[in-house]
């Protein structure tokens, strides 16, 4: 257990676009070092934002459309001991079965694509942000940029989809100096993470916990947890919101129909009223319409 | 061929608020309606979503808001402009008749096969009734949820502008059937497109309206304030 060298190796099969893959960051042995935020930046070529000291470690408050992964540091007392804890937690998109983004977005620009990745096509967006509002782990975003017109697009972790697509790891896994960020089949990885939560409550974290098995369908992005997931900022059994799912499942293709049924009663109507009312022509009505006395 | 009357059915200014009314709502509803064209995720980018994108995308954004003032305002300006005519719109809209619920049955009726007629309709018919409640309803919903999403992301929550959008889109497909139905009326259809003049010149002939809203023209009859001309005034004329 602990370092998995073997990892390093894995491969999807090309031939599958199919399987399922996945990150899993192992909190326990993360030392909150920022590697893999480098790298990402590195990687997908996205420009440095300074952000002032606020009085924390952590490097941003939040992810942005050119930030895509971010240690978040939690100080954290429990409650029991009184003992202080300093809790890393890597954020980023969680490629999620069933996203918020990919049902709110009204372009289409999001998609659920190979691998289990949610891709992002960046011509599509219109940086509209609908899919910031519908996102439950505000890990997707678009710069505000309210006067100026340069295109704002969204922006979040794409799981380097182009390096895994050609058998690379992702640029986070491929730096992390202790190996906590796993990257491999998902099914391995939760089995691995449930042994591994096993393991770390022997030794003592009696909350530990596997996030992201079941999450919204089963997340792409697990985590082997210290303390329970509300701790971290992490929602607890989060939902894709009904309002974002009325109004991609219902309100849309119910009211294409509405308007398809009008548009085809007008076709009808005109069809038949041309005739009806032919003979009435330029003259108001004075036509054979059979008028009734009232 | 004989000398046609004409009644006056709307004042100048009651055709200047529907103006900016319709076009504001015209415009709004077709920059919206691109979202109907999105591109297929299985396919290729079609038909007039592409307009969404770039720049020209980014304009349309900038003329949807221009437009989502005039909006805004022309309810506001008809109360200003025409208060008697507005309070007297609201006064005919509260009042539903059994007749105006009768026309839903005979009107399609007859605006299909010239077969049977409408009741007596006051000013504004069943249809005319529906019509303008369903605009009134969809443009507070529009005008709130549209100024959330506009001005006031960030500000309320997620539930808030999540539901916001619901509505903006809830009130689009109630208002885009209606509105189709009210331009075809108008527009198209051959027998009840006479009426299009009231919003032009502010006449419709005396002969159409003792048809269809023989209610309304026989209280005018009765009470003399009934504005009758010989010919209808150039429609062009400012």
């Amino acid at each position: 257990m602990g370092r998995v060298g073997t990892w390093e190796a894995w491969q999807p099969d090309p031939r599958n676009p199919k399987q399922e893959v996945a990150m899993l960051v192992d909190v326990s042995e993360c030392i909150g070092c920022k590697a893999c935020e480098v790298a990402c930046k590195h990687w997908n070529q996205n420009e440095a934002r300074i952000e002032g000291f606020t009085g924390s470690y952590q490097s941003h408050s939040n992810l942005d459309a050119k930030t895509w992964t971010l240690i978040k540091f939690t100080e954290y007392e429990d409650p029991e001991s009184g003992d202080i804890r300093w809790l890393f937690q890597k954020h980023n998109c969680m490629h999620c079965t069933e996203a918020g983004c990919v049902t709110a977005c009204p372009t289409n620009a999001l998609q659920y694509g190979d691998y289990g990745v949610v891709t992002l096509d960046q011509d599509a967006c219109i940086g509209c942000a609908y899919c910031e509002q519908a996102c439950p782990f505000d890990a997707i975003h678009v710069d505000r940029t309210a006067w100026d017109q340069k295109a704002q697009k969204a922006g979040k972790c794409t799981l380097c989809y182009d390096r895994i697509s050609n058998g690379l790891q992702p640029a986070c896994v491929k730096t992390c100096p202790t190996d906590c960020i796993k990257y491999g089949d998902r099914q391995a990885l939760i089995e691995w993470g449930r042994k591994r939560v096993e393991e770390l409550k022997a030794r003592g974290f009696k909350n530990a916990n596997l996030y992201g098995e079941h999450e919204l369908g089963g997340l792409h992005e697990l985590y082997v947890l210290t303390e329970p997931p509300e701790v971290y900022g992490l929602p607890v059994n989060p939902r894709v919101d009904w309002k974002v799912k009325a109004w991609k499942y219902a309100v849309q293709p119910i009211g294409k129909a509405v308007m398809g049924a009008a548009l085809f009663g007008m076709a009808i109507n005109w069809l038949a009223a041309r005739r009806a009312f032919a003979s009435a022509g330029a003259r108001a009505g004075q036509g054979d319409s059979g008028h009734e006395g009232e | 061929m004989a000398r046609e009357a004409w009644i006056r059915k709307f004042t100048g200014r009651q055709i200047f608020v529907h103006w900016l009314f319709g076009i504001s709502w015209l415009v709004l509803a077709l920059t919206g309606a691109l979202f109907l064209w999105r591109p297929d995720p299985h396919g290729t980018v079609t038909g007039l979503g592409v307009y969404l994108q770039g720049s020209v995308g980014q304009t349309l954004r900038t003329v949807h808001r221009v437009a989502a003032v005039g909006l805004m305002l022309a309810p506001l300006l008809y109360i200003v402009l025409e208060p008697r005519g507005f309070f007297r719109d609201l006064k005919e809209l509260v009042t539903i008749t059994r007749n105006d619920l009768r026309f839903f049955v005979t009107g399609p009726v007859f605006y299909t096969t010239g077969k049977g007629h409408v009741p007596p309709q006051g000013r504004y018919n069943g249809g005319h009734k529906l019509n303008y409640w369903i605009v009134i309803l969809t443009w507070i919903g529009f005008v709130v949820s549209g100024t959330v999403m506009w001005l006031l992301r960030g500000a309320v929550s997620v539930q808030t502008f999540r539901l916001m959008l619901l509505i903006h889109s809830l009130s689009f497909f109630v208002g885009v059937p209606m509105a189709l139905i009210h331009l075809y009326l108008t527009l198209l259809h051959p027998f009840t497109r006479q009426a299009l003049s009231a919003v032009i010149s502010g006449y419709v002939k005396l002969s159409y309206a003792r048809m269809e809203h023989r209610q309304w023209v026989e209280e005018e009859l009765a009470r003399g304030t009934a504005e009758l001309r010989e010919a209808p005034p150039g429609a062009g004329a400012a």
